[in-house]
């Protein structure tokens, strides 16, 4: 068996292509930090995983990295590779090699890095933990057999039920590195997975929680985690389901949700934003007194338009009935923001080659008799 | 010592939380101990779903599914033990559902069920095709409900034997460094399967048989472990799983002429056969020709798009991620991977060793449910079911007994083993012996077995063995090394092939996974419908026979 040898299986010897990377190495113990280069020999199948094994194995074996399905389901290989987190594991190498860049390869984004590309994850695990992610059935019997919800009742948690807490959102989140305290996509993406379960009965108490300090209106909306979570589980549409969801339950004690109602009712009533009436509608009007020295600075450079008399757009007939018309179809809360969602897969699908994410519509249908019967 | 616990649970997949849960709902204080997070256990790589009689797709009763199962196992499995998995499965299901678990549903708003391999009614309950995800899932946040403390990346090494018991586990810690002694009043193993025996394997890196290791270092016997399946479709190159799900579904299997080729092995079950017929069907066309670089097709296109889109949504990304291949537009290439050991740790139906203090579940178990071949959608069943039944029985046994000492005479060897190990400067890197390991058994034990490459493996093994004792461990650090542990995965690899190849060679018949068509192509029920189990008293292998339970069904031909 020759040194360089992968994948013995079968007659013909498995191609190879040279792979450079540049890893930051780091140890917690020292504070040293040092970005290295390596070149090794891999095979033309191998996936940014693969090649990190082979130079652990051949060339430095105190390289420290997670791992352990390598197939997009235990979610152990969460890192960067030039500055985006990824699955080490769903990295294909080959097209970079082709391209002749050389990768950077570091830990993921917020959380404190403990070895190379080993982070400590137990503050992203205290957050999971302070959803209190388990169902409560609440008052609802408990049934002798299962509980009996349609697929269609059970849809709105499809995506959220993806999560394999692999930290790429949180790696990313431009909120959570402002405020590290910030709950953050993938807590926030397990909370709705509870939420939005018909059988779970503490839906009013979690949507308070999570309207808390540090809570769901805290996100910036940057999109990032539904970029690159490697599952489609959308985690920035579940902060938007529990916004929703949470105005639709009346849970509106928090700026956040004070400001997403008058963008709703200002877009009703005029057609636009009507701006300046934005912050005394989020703020209050005491506080909005204190900012009038900061509007008028703004007013004077043009930044605000003229409060008086307020503007209504032209058409805003179509903008009121857009609104009755939604308002009618029963969209209220996060089941508006899934059927959009829904919506859009369907739209994905219909493109030539296929979905490119995730659909949230599950139809049961008859089950296929066994072949050959 | 580190902590004292009534119950330790090592590993924790699904058999050891569900063990834990229980054990912790009994009244016990327990504690998990991982070397790997526990929704990055590979219970959560499960995908087609779990067998129960619940009779929401077609009339069904436990009796069906424990018929299936014997006959599945080729008559090698405890029809007590299956009788108990099958009665108990239905409520074990339920229950997990009212955790919280995001099954699939019917039209009438119930727990889908799907038709799977060698199984007479749509058994498999399923969550689209990521059950195992869904249940790793629901049991991690039924942990997290009970506070059930865990050690977390903490790599099991050795058992603590003292006075005839089992009284806890030496392990290494892997984010700080460091040999530390966990006592327990029992243990519970639940460290899964070794499949990362074979080059080309469905399982996890993680995969690499340490309960059934150090089972046998404290002289607990391992039974039917010639016994590894092999499952018919899995991808090149490295074995990624392809779910039995797509052809519970109605994929087909294709050879190069397009040819639906199990017509000829399986005339009536086709591509729902059991799963040692298909891949010996597979492994058949290839050999002979008529498969494509050494694959078969899995054809799934007539399913149409928007089935594959619902219910095999995992599958069409692996597929696409691994393969380049979109299911919707292309057949699959797939070929046989290691999959699943039906051998394991031998237990009773509590899941107790025949040491003290020691219990066993899941795939690093062997009650035995599987006999000489597993259905699909049986493993998540087995760690469930005798997950909680391991968990009940200890905690049980620890609440009516009090002491617990781990003797520093134990903990000092294990720190001078490892200090040797870890002061070792010349010799060879483990990565080589490992590789050569998982390609000779991939081809000198695999779907078919021939006695003289049986035989040369034995031997082959025995040389890496002898490489393996002068092995070096690059990362000589405290911080999460996990070169080390990985140089230590290997050494339980190693003996648990010397196990399998001792087993393999004593059972002269064809029975489900253990195929020798060459020499003893029939099976063999007067000489061989009984268990192999093996020790290892001073380090060499010893084989012995175990009868076979049988309560009503007696054995007979098998065709599907």
């Amino acid at each position: 068996m020759s040194e360089t040898a992968f994948d013995t299986i079968g007659p013909a010897p498995t191609p190879t292509m040279d792979v450079a990377l540049k890893i930051w190495r780091y140890s917690s113990r020292t504070g040293e930090r040092e970005l290295k280069e390596y070149t090794v020999e891999a095979p033309e199948w191998a996936c940014l995983l693969d090649v990190l094994d082979i130079i652990k194995d051949r060339v430095d074996g105190s390289l420290a990295y997670r791992k352990s399905c390598r197939m997009m389901i235990c979610g152990s290989c969460g890192m960067r590779m030039d500055g985006r987190a990824v699955l080490a594991c769903k990295e294909r190498m080959q097209p970079i090699v082709e391209s002749g860049h050389v990768p950077v390869i570091s830990a993921m984004g917020n959380m404190p890095i403990l070895k190379d590309l080993v982070v400590d994850m137990d503050p992203f695990w205290s957050k999971i933990r302070a959803m209190k992610p388990w169902l409560q059935p609440g008052y609802q019997e408990r049934p002798e057999k299962e509980y009996r919800f349609s697929q269609e009742q059970m849809n709105p948690i499809h995506k959220e039920a993806l999560c394999i807490m692999c930290g790429c959102c949180v790696s990313e989140c431009n909120s959570m590195e402002a405020d590290p305290e910030f709950l953050g996509p993938a807590a926030l993406a397990k909370g709705f997975r509870f939420v939005g379960d018909p059988r779970d009965g503490a839906q009013i108490e979690r949507l308070n929680e999570y309207n808390g300090e540090h809570g769901i209106w805290d996100c910036t909306r940057c999109y990032f985690c539904n970029e690159r979570c490697p599952k489609g589980v959308d985690p920035r549409d579940s902060i938007a389901k529990l916004g929703a969801e949470s105005i639709e339950q009346g849970i509106d004690h928090d700026l956040g949700a004070k400001h997403a109602k008058w963008f709703v009712k200002s877009a009703k009533t005029t057609g636009w934003l009507r701006e300046t009436e934005l912050v005394p509608k989020t703020q209050g009007y005491v506080s909005a007194i204190k900012q009038t020295k900061f509007a008028l600075g703004l007013a004077r450079r043009g930044k605000v338009p003229i409060p008086f008399p307020p503007h209504v757009a032209e058409e805003v007939s179509e903008a009121r009935a857009l609104h009755d018309l939604i308002a009618g179809q029963g969209r209220e809360g996060a089941k508006g923001i899934v059927q959009g969602e829904r919506g859009l897969a369907r739209i994905e699908r219909s493109d030539a080659g296929g979905a490119k994410r995730d659909i949230a519509e599950v139809t049961p249908g008859e089950e296929p008799a066994p072949a050959g019967h | 010592m580190e902590a004292k616990h009534d119950v330790l649970v090592v590993g924790a997949g699904c058999a050891g939380m569900r063990a834990a849960i229980e054990a912790h709902d009994k009244g016990a204080d327990v504690a998990l101990i991982s070397k790997i997070h526990p929704v990055r256990s590979h219970s959560g790589a499960a995908e087609g779903g779990i067998n129960a009689a619940l009779g929401n797709a077609s009339e069904d009763d436990p009796e069906k599914h424990a018929y299936d199962t014997v006959k599945g196992a080729d008559f090698l499995g405890d029809q007590d033990a299956i009788q108990v998995l099958c009665d108990e499965a239905p409520g074990d299901v339920y229950e997990l559902e009212r955790w919280g678990a995001v099954f699939s549903r019917t039209e009438d708003g119930r727990i889908a069920q799907r038709p799977f391999g060698a199984a007479g009614e749509p058994r498999t309950a399923y969550a689209a095709d990521i059950t195992g995800h869904v249940l790793i899932h629901v049991l991690y946040e039924q942990v997290m409900k009970r506070e059930i403390p865990t050690y977390e990346e903490f790599f099991a090494w050795k058992l603590v034997l003292n006075d005839d018991r089992c009284q806890g586990v030496i392990a290494w810690d892997l984010l700080n460094g460091g040999l530390k002694s966990i006592g327990a009043k029992t243990v519970i193993l639940a460290t899964g399967g070794a499949g990362r025996l074979y080059t080309g394997t469905t399982n996890a890196y993680a995969c690499t048989g340490d309960g059934m290791a150090m089972a046998l270092r404290v002289g607990v016997a391992l039974k039917d472990m010639e016994m590894m399946q092999f499952h018919p479709t899995t991808l090149a190159p490295t074995g990624v799983l392809i779910t039995e799900g797509c052809r519970g579904e109605g994929a087909y299997l294709l050879n190069a002429d397009g040819d639906r080729f199990l017509e000829r092995y399986a005339p009536n079950m086709m591509e729902l056969a059991s799963r040692d017929v298909i891949s010996r069907a597979e492994q058949t066309e290839i050999d002979e020709g008529r498969g494509i670089d050494g694959n078969v097709l899995l054809d799934l296109r007539h399913l149409g798009a928007e089935r594959i889109y619902e219910r095999l949504h995992g599958t069409r990304e692996l597929s696409m991620t691994f393969a380049g291949v979109d299911p919707i537009e292309e057949p699959i290439p797939v070929r046989p991977g290691a999959h699943y050991h039906m051998g394991g740790v031998d237990t009773d139906v509590w899941g107790q060793t025949t040491l003290e203090g020691l219990y066993a579940a899941g795939e690093c178990a062997c009650v035995s449910v599987h006999g000489a071949n597993r259905l699909g959608g049986n493993a998540l069943m087995e760690t469930i079911t005798f997950g909680r039944r391991a968990g009940a029985h200890a905690a049980e046994w620890a609440l009516s007994h009090t002491t617990v000492e781990v003797p520093p005479s134990v903990e000092a060897d294990s720190e001078r083993e490892l200090k040797e190990l870890l002061s070792r400067e010349d010799g060879e890197r483990p990565w080589r012996i490992r590789d050569e390991l998982a390609t000779t058994m991939h081809e000198n034990f695999g779907v078919f077995r021939r006695e003289e490459l049986m035989r040369k493996q034995g031997q082959i093994v025995e040389g890496l063995q002898e490489r393996y004792e002068r092995v070096v461990v690059d990362d000589k650090g405290e911080l999460f090394n996990n070169d080390l542990t990985q140089a230590l995965e290997l050494g339980f690899l190693l003996e648990l092939a010397d196990c399998m190849i001792v087993s393999g060679l004593a059972r002269k018949e064809s029975r489900g996974a253990h195929a020798r068509p060459y020499d003893f192509p029939d099976r063999d029920d007067e000489n061989y419908m009984r268990h192999t189990v093996v020790t290892m008293p001073g380090g060499r292998p010893r084989l012995d026979w175990r009868p076979v339970t049988v309560t009503k069904w007696q054995p007979q031909e098998r065709t599907y």
